[in-house]
């Protein structure tokens, strides 16, 4: 009897495991099927490259798909440096308990919890307005560098951190500089958590609408230069499906190929990070 | 050996940065300066169409940029009058505390309310609205329907809809008492074919487009004048407003050209295209 109850509550406990992990995976199947489902007759390659025409309604991303290229570049190539040099000081440069430290990584938490339409606010009132640059793209990449630098500096941060104190002291004991150390010693290893944080950022940064409305804007043009004004892939998806009547196949199409962007990003990522990691083993 | 190579390899992603960085910076000497750029910002309503009339307009007028931005009528004043955009679209007439402000209408607009296509009601009196939005029938039984709580879409602060909604049912928005609350027209319409208790109001245009094209919604007369965008054309739709371009000051040169460009008859077509209706004095 107690054998047979006990056999009950295994299989109840193992059935509830599978539950959870099944009501997890539904709903990522079921947006995958849906935009498939309603996404996949109108995908071409001249959908990727053609000109929207009548408001989005036909034609393509081409324009949509540059500007959110240029937006995402100009984001991380201002980002990376200053969010690997603060991670870089937050790390090794500062003890845990610094002042000063604790004051960076407590304004970090903050930012990171600031929700993107604010930084879409602050970007049109300080990038657009105050220096001048109006909307462009140039105001969007950099309204998405401020967003996204607090999860980047963190992740970054993290990586160094996890690389063992004996790496360091061996290096300090051999007579190598710090700034030998970081280098050729600390940078290495910790690539795969930079590309991890790049990652993080640029999926946040490619999939942001609030932050890039008010700074970026709406024009659908090709841009010709960083000072002109460009639509992001996910302002695109938000007008067809809420402002355009008759936009939805499009809207859907659109998002299936962001969706299908962040994950062909995430997938070469990890596949660097492995290369890499296994690089790094091999005897020298 | 390989921590060299790892520091060669920095160098280069270094020196890479730097030309990305040189590069933001040069890029944009090179655009093309002669090349005359108006932004105009403002109403979601309008800015769909706005961004073809500006891509017909610079077919015809080389070495000029259109540049629509959106955002909602109050934007487009707010952007008009800080100098962002030299052009605001306002989805309605210009009210008193802006007549400093020149309007043009490009086209008319009406606005219908909209309730989902399971619902048996089939007319609505402007009391009867009225006590809805401000929560006392909050029961579609109450009013002869079925028997459930009604949900209340409203629109959110600064969209012109709002106001004129407001306006014409001299309703305060403190009195609503909504239950959703929504931005862009089709927001409103998925919110309402969605649930089959719900009442809201949008742009008749895109609701005409979007029940022709089957969705489950359904546009109620207003004072027994059937809301489309013919009773809109003929004047006798009671809930419409004008779409309107706005500038500082009296538009002149190329502002003045587009303006005059938008108000043409070269791009009615396109105002059909968009579900509204040509403005005509």
């Amino acid at each position: 009897m107690r054998l047979l109850s006990k056999t009950i509550r295994e299989t109840g406990a193992t059935l509830l495991v599978w539950g959870t992990a099944t009501s997890i995976t539904i709903p990522f199947l079921w947006l995958i099927g849906d935009l498939l489902w309603h996404g996949w007759p109108q995908l071409s390659l001249n959908f990727v490259l053609a000109l929207p025409h009548n408001a989005g309604r036909e034609g393509g991303i081409g324009p949509i798909l540059v500007s959110t290229g240029l937006i995402v570049s100009v984001c991380m190539v201002v980002a990376l440096p200053i969010g690997l040099g603060t991670a870089l000081f937050l790390s090794e440069y500062t003890r845990n308990n610094h002042m000063y430290g604790r004051l960076i990584r407590g304004s970090l938490d903050v930012l990171a919890g600031v929700p993107s339409i604010v930084f879409g606010l602050f970007g049109n009132a300080f990038f657009c307005q105050t220096l001048g640059l109006g909307f462009s793209i140039l105001s969007g990449g950099l309204t998405l560098a401020c967003m996204v630098l607090p999860i980047l500096i963190r992740t970054v941060e993290e990586s160094f951190r996890a690389i063992s104190q004996d790496q360091r002291l061996s290096a300090a004991a051999l007579g190598i500089s710090k700034r030998a150390t970081i280098l050729l010693i600390l940078f290495p290893a910790a690539i795969p958590g930079l590309l991890v944080g790049c990652i993080l950022g640029l999926g946040r940064a490619m999939a942001e609408t609030a932050a890039l409305i008010f700074t970026s804007g709406y024009v659908d043009r090709m841009p010709e230069s960083l000072m002109d004004s460009g639509r992001a892939l996910s302002i695109h998806i938000y007008d067809l499906a809420m402002n355009v009547a008759g936009g939805n196949p499009n809207a859907y199409t659109t998002a299936l190929v962001l969706v299908g962007l962040l994950l062909t990003i995430n997938l070469f990522a990890s596949w660097i990070a492995d290369k890499w990691t296994t690089l790094n083993q091999l005897p020298t | 050996m390989r921590s060299f190579t790892h520091g060669i390899l920095l160098s280069r992603l270094l020196l890479i940065w730097a030309f990305l960085v040189l590069g933001i910076y040069v890029l944009p000497s090179t655009a093309n300066a002669t090349t005359q750029k108006l932004v105009l910002s403002g109403s979601s309503t309008m800015a769909p169409l706005l961004l073809e009339i500006g891509k017909r307009f610079e077919a015809t007028h080389p070495e000029t940029r259109i540049d629509v931005q959106t955002g909602g009528s109050s934007r487009g004043i707010a952007d008009t009058i800080n100098g962002l955009a030299d052009i605001g679209m306002v989805s309605r007439a210009l009210n008193p505390q802006e007549q400093h402000l020149h309007g043009s209408a490009v086209a008319h607009d009406g606005i219908g309310i909209i309730l989902h296509a399971s619902n048996p009601i089939q007319e609505l009196t402007n009391t009867q609205i009225q006590s809805i939005y401000t929560g006392r029938i909050n029961n579609w039984q109450q009013i002869g329907g079925r028997e459930a709580t009604i949900t209340v879409v409203n629109k959110a602060q600064g969209r012109s809809t709002l106001d004129l909604f407001l306006h014409y049912f001299q309703l305060s928005n403190r009195d609503i008492r909504a239950h959703v609350i929504i931005g862009d027209n089709e927001q409103g319409i998925k919110t309402v074919s969605g649930n089959p208790h719900a009442i809201g109001y949008v742009s008749i245009g895109t609701a005409q487009y979007d029940a022709s094209h089957g969705l489950p919604i359904r546009l109620l007369p207003l004072h027994k004048v059937p809301a489309s965008i013919e009773s809109v054309r003929t004047g006798n739709f009671p809930l419409s407003r004008p779409l309107t371009l706005v500038t500082k000051s009296q538009p002149t040169e190329l502002t003045k050209t587009f303006i005059d460009f938008a108000q043409s008859a070269e791009v009615h077509d396109l105002i059909f295209k968009h579900y509204f209706v040509p403005f005509q004095d």
